[in-house]
């Protein structure tokens, strides 16, 4: 079985490697650069960046010059859907367009060996080029994170433990709906479009709620405020607002009329405020849940990936192919 | 190993898809050794059956046995000894021939890679193509060389030869029948060609609309099948015993009959039948399972 699953798929397999291989390396060599602005490592860096002057210049250097990296990074959104649904689509799939699983499975080998020994080589390379990448890519982003915090979109959803789930959540779609449609690129299609909308609902929606976020509130001070009013830097910052002075939150309709007032009467808007006891507050997600939530959102896909194989086992199991 | 005198036996099997029954109340045993052909037009369920003998399929209802084993319980040992030729004979496209046959070493519990290697030779096709370049008639015969490297007890085919030119056909009926004659191999082969199936089968399943309309030993089934052609008329027909069909042409009428003596009246006469007549009047009767027993009389 070994050799037939490697003749079948080498195709898929070498060309998502040399992919994989490509960007993996270009990331390795641009990260060792970003990383070389950071002697003492930039994490260590990121605590000092208000009081040292050094660090503070190797960040700024770093958004120069490999600002634009970071931006492309992105496009790495897709990784994880391109290496399961391609590596997904076509173990039934192609088996059902050509008539051989016919071929496949009336020679000595059970049919569920068959689709056992498949499911779990090809879920394998799923997870190992997806969780390759994902270890570069999570090392090369490290003094972004230490800069930016790592709940923010561009970072949580390609480091640690998340992309391998989708990837197979994408294997998952991709297979069953290779079994059900019996065509390899509408399976593509189908787990495209399934993995786009599962990930912004979820992204939007659901993760978000994964905790009770914290609340922090605080009057706005005579000097000036930030736009943030977070505790940390890191922390994922779901709301913010301002609030009266019994704590109440305001609606933004309110916050501008009180602009307008302060406008009106000439004074200072910061100044305006705090005599009023208007209050800033902040809903959040402390930056130590990161680990937390990784682990509900990749057991969430890693859950429905699981369900879909079932479909697909309990379809071949019944001879409904 | 009484259990074994069957090739295949299936009791009351049917098989529905989503768009209905594709296969009803199939009661079939089929012996051991010699070559068994179904026939039956295109949609009569063929395909369908043929896929539940060799366990690609599960029955809706009923059981199918293949040489004394329940074919769902498919284990190694069951399925090695069941070959199977799909139609258009499907081989990994890309594969080169050579790789072919490494798939079937590797799939299989007794391969004869010697054996698959010998036919080929013999028949010039060469190791290192991709089975994708041959022609049809060469895909058709490495499949069966697969096939038939398996070793199995029972061969089945659906429509082998369907898609073949003359040629090809001719030269794979070939290498089929020659493989009969080497070991006790049982074919079971479908085919909507009725022609050429005296020379090369022993056995009939005619199967039309889903439904198994005759079965039997062919040399048996001539023997109790005869023409009779008389003055034309619409009585007395009883006597005649079991009326496949009846044919009225202005003047004589020509009835086809199971088991019947020659009508005492003036003027008519037996003559034998043959297989294709045969099995078109068995094609043309309404499927209905009334009138399968009711004889029928067509205008």
């Amino acid at each position: 079985m070994t050799w037939l699953i490697w003749r079948q798929h080498r195709t898929e397999v070498c060309v998502l490697g040399l992919l994989v291989g490509m960007f993996g390396i270009a990331l390795l060599v641009l990260g060792t650069q970003a990383h070389e602005l950071f002697p003492g490592g930039p994490a260590r860096c990121a605590g000092e960046a208000g009081m040292n002057e050094a660090c503070a210049a190797s960040f700024r250097r770093l958004d120069e010059e490999y600002g634009y990296v970071e931006n492309l990074l992105a496009a790495f959104y897709l990784v994880p859907v391109v290496i399961g649904a391609f590596l997904g689509a076509p173990l039934l799939a192609r088996e059902l367009e050509d008539g051989t699983w016919q071929l496949a499975w009336t020679q000595a080998v059970p049919r569920m060996r068959w689709l056992a020994a498949k499911l779990v080589a090809l879920a394998g390379v799923t997870v190992a080029l997806t969780g390759m990448f994902t270890a570069v890519l999570t090392w090369f982003r490290q003094p972004f994170d230490a800069w930016e915090g790592r709940f923010q979109y561009d970072a949580f959803d390609l480091e640690g433990l998340v992309p391998p789930a989708y990837a197979l959540f994408a294997f998952g779609v991709a297979t069953a709906a290779g079994a059900i449609l019996r065509r390899s690129l509408p399976a593509f299609g189908v787990a495209f479009g399934a993995f786009l909308a599962a990930r912004m609902s979820v992204g939007l929606l659901a993760r978000p709620a994964y905790a009770t976020p914290l609340t922090t509130m605080e009057p706005v001070g005579v000097g000036g405020s930030t736009d943030r009013p977070v505790p940390g830097f890191a922390d994922w910052m779901i709301e913010h607002g301002y609030a009266d002075a019994t704590g109440r939150r305001l609606s933004w309709t309110e916050y501008y009329e009180l602009e307008d007032a302060a406008n009106r009467a000439g004074t200072n808007l910061n100044q305006f405020l705090h005599a009023r006891g208007i209050q800033q507050f902040g809903v959040y997600h402390p930056a130590d849940r990161f680990w937390t939530f990784q682990l509900i959102e990749a057991a969430l896909f890693l859950a429905v990936a699981a369900v879909l194989i079932g479909v697909v086992v309990w379809r071949v199991r019944r001879r409904m192919i | 190993m009484t259990a074994t005198e069957f090739a295949l036996r299936t009791d009351g099997v049917g098989k529905r898809y989503r768009k209905g029954w594709a296969l009803r109340d199939c009661t079939l045993a089929l012996p051991a050794g010699g070559v068994i052909a179904l026939v039956g037009p295109n949609g009569a369920g063929k395909t369908t059956l043929l896929r539940l003998v060799v366990g690609l399929l599960a029955p809706s209802t009923g059981t199918v046995e293949v040489l004394g084993h329940d074919v769902t319980a498919s284990t190694p040992q069951t399925l090695s000894r069941v070959g199977f030729l799909a139609q258009d004979h499907p081989l990994y496209k890309r594969f080169t021939v050579a790789e072919m046959l490494r798939f079937g070493r590797a799939c299989n519990l007794r391969f004869d890679q010697g054996l698959a290697e010998r036919r080929l030779a013999k028949l010039g096709i060469p190791l290192d193509r991709r089975a994708g370049t041959l022609s049809g008639g060469q895909q058709a015969q490495v499949a069966l060389a697969l096939a038939l490297a398996k070793r199995p007890d029972l061969l089945v085919l659906d429509e082998p030869v369907a898609s073949l030119d003359p040629l090809a056909r001719h030269e794979f009926l070939q290498v089929l029948m020659g493989a009969v004659a080497e070991g006790g191999v049982t074919v079971l082969f479908s085919s909507h060609v009725v022609h050429e199936l005296e020379r090369v089968c022993d056995h009939l399943v005619v199967l039309n609309n889903g439904r198994v309309t005759l079965t039997g030993d062919i040399d048996t089934l001539l023997a109790e099948h005869r023409l009779l052609v008389g003055p034309r008329t619409a009585t007395d027909l009883d006597r005649a015993g079991t009326v496949v069909e009846a044919v009225h042409s202005d003047r004589h009428t020509t009835l086809l009959v199971r088991d019947g003596a020659i009508p005492a009246a003036p003027g008519w006469q037996a003559q034998p039948v043959a297989l294709e007549d045969l099995v078109l009047a068995y094609l043309r009767r309404p499927s209905e399972p009334s009138a399968a027993v009711t004889p029928e009389v067509a205008a």
